[in-house]
């Protein structure tokens, strides 16, 4: 599993998608604000089946990406690929309120 | 009350604070096991995190869907820990934080970080404890209130690291001898996982 975190943007028709890859912490600070950038489908999947961690930094910073995606770009955000550990983050933090979470 | 992963949150032990009216010098003993299969690391700098994180998940060992979920939780909980020791702990006087979260630092001259763990087989015992005693009892109850009392998303919110540990860890503690040392522990078990 990497460490450092790892986005790969894959562009689909009417649909913007990024493979998350290493840990979500501190860090991963530009790499949200890349994603957010880049969106430009009324539709964006997150896929985290490559992530192993996501800490309470992490945390607060998607809560900041996923909320810009959906003021600023009015776009639906989907979730896929969480492992048990961070599905459980998520849904103590309300991301799933913000978000749905689709099979990947 | 929302219960998560089967279990209910942890019990928060206070020992060592005024606040809690227990005696300031009072530590946690008696919270984590004690014998000889303890280990204890010295943290130099926040460089030590991934490496200490490493060590703990070999030792659990990945062999089947509940080791590998106390080998998430058990990253989360260390990283959290950490994270606090090196950036939350550290303050000015007037309060504020010395070190910005994830800027890389080494430990000051007479600052002190330590982890001790203990894993039996099916339960994983935990503790960082740092020299700085700068977290307070009201803080970790606000904290906690802060976090539990709404579902509404906010990124801003401030505790949400003590609050993972709260809700993820039995025998949750927090012992603080103001401006000396601050410890928090608790335990992980390996729990079966529902299907």
């Amino acid at each position: 599993m990497h460490q450092e975190l790892h986005v790969q943007y894959r562009p689909g028709f009417k649909r913007d998608s990024f493979l998350f890859q290493g840990i979500i912490d501190a860090h991963a600070d530009q790499h949200l604000e890349d994603v957010v950038r880049r969106v430009s489908s009324p539709t964006v999947e997150l896929d985290f089946s490559g992530v192993g961690r996501i800490n309470s930094m992490g945390i607060a910073l998607l809560l900041r990406s996923i909320k810009s995606l959906k003021s600023e770009k009015q776009a639906e955000v989907q979730i896929s690929g969480l492992n048990q550990m961070n599905s459980m983050l998520f849904k103590m933090t309300g991301i799933f309120l913000m978000a749905k979470e689709v099979s990947a | 009350m929302i219960v998560f992963d089967g279990h209910e949150p942890a019990t928060i032990v206070f020992l060592g604070n005024q606040l809690a009216g227990c005696g300031v010098n009072a530590g946690p003993a008696g919270l984590f096991p004690d014998n000889p299969t303890v280990q204890e690391r010295t943290v130099t700098g926040s460089a030590d995190k991934p490496e200490l994180i490493d060590e703990l998940l070999a030792v659990i060992g990945d062999h089947d869907q509940p080791h590998t979920l106390l080998c998430q939780k058990t990253g989360l909980m260390v990283d959290e820990m950490l994270e606090n020791a090196l950036y939350a702990a550290p303050r000015h006087d007037d309060g504020s934080l010395l070190f910005s979260k994830g800027q890389p630092r080494q430990l000051l001259p007479n600052e002190q970080i330590r982890l001790r763990y203990c894993f039996d087989g099916s339960r994983l015992a935990l503790e960082v404890r740092d020299t700085w005693g700068s977290l307070t009892a009201s803080q970790v109850f606000n904290f906690l209130a802060l976090n539990t009392a709404t579902a509404i998303p906010d990124p801003e919110r401030a505790g949400r690291g003590l609050f993972f540990m709260w809700r993820f860890m039995d025998q949750f503690y927090v012992s603080i001898r103001p401006g000396v040392e601050t410890v928090v522990g608790g335990c992980l078990q390996l729990r079966p996982v529902a299907g």
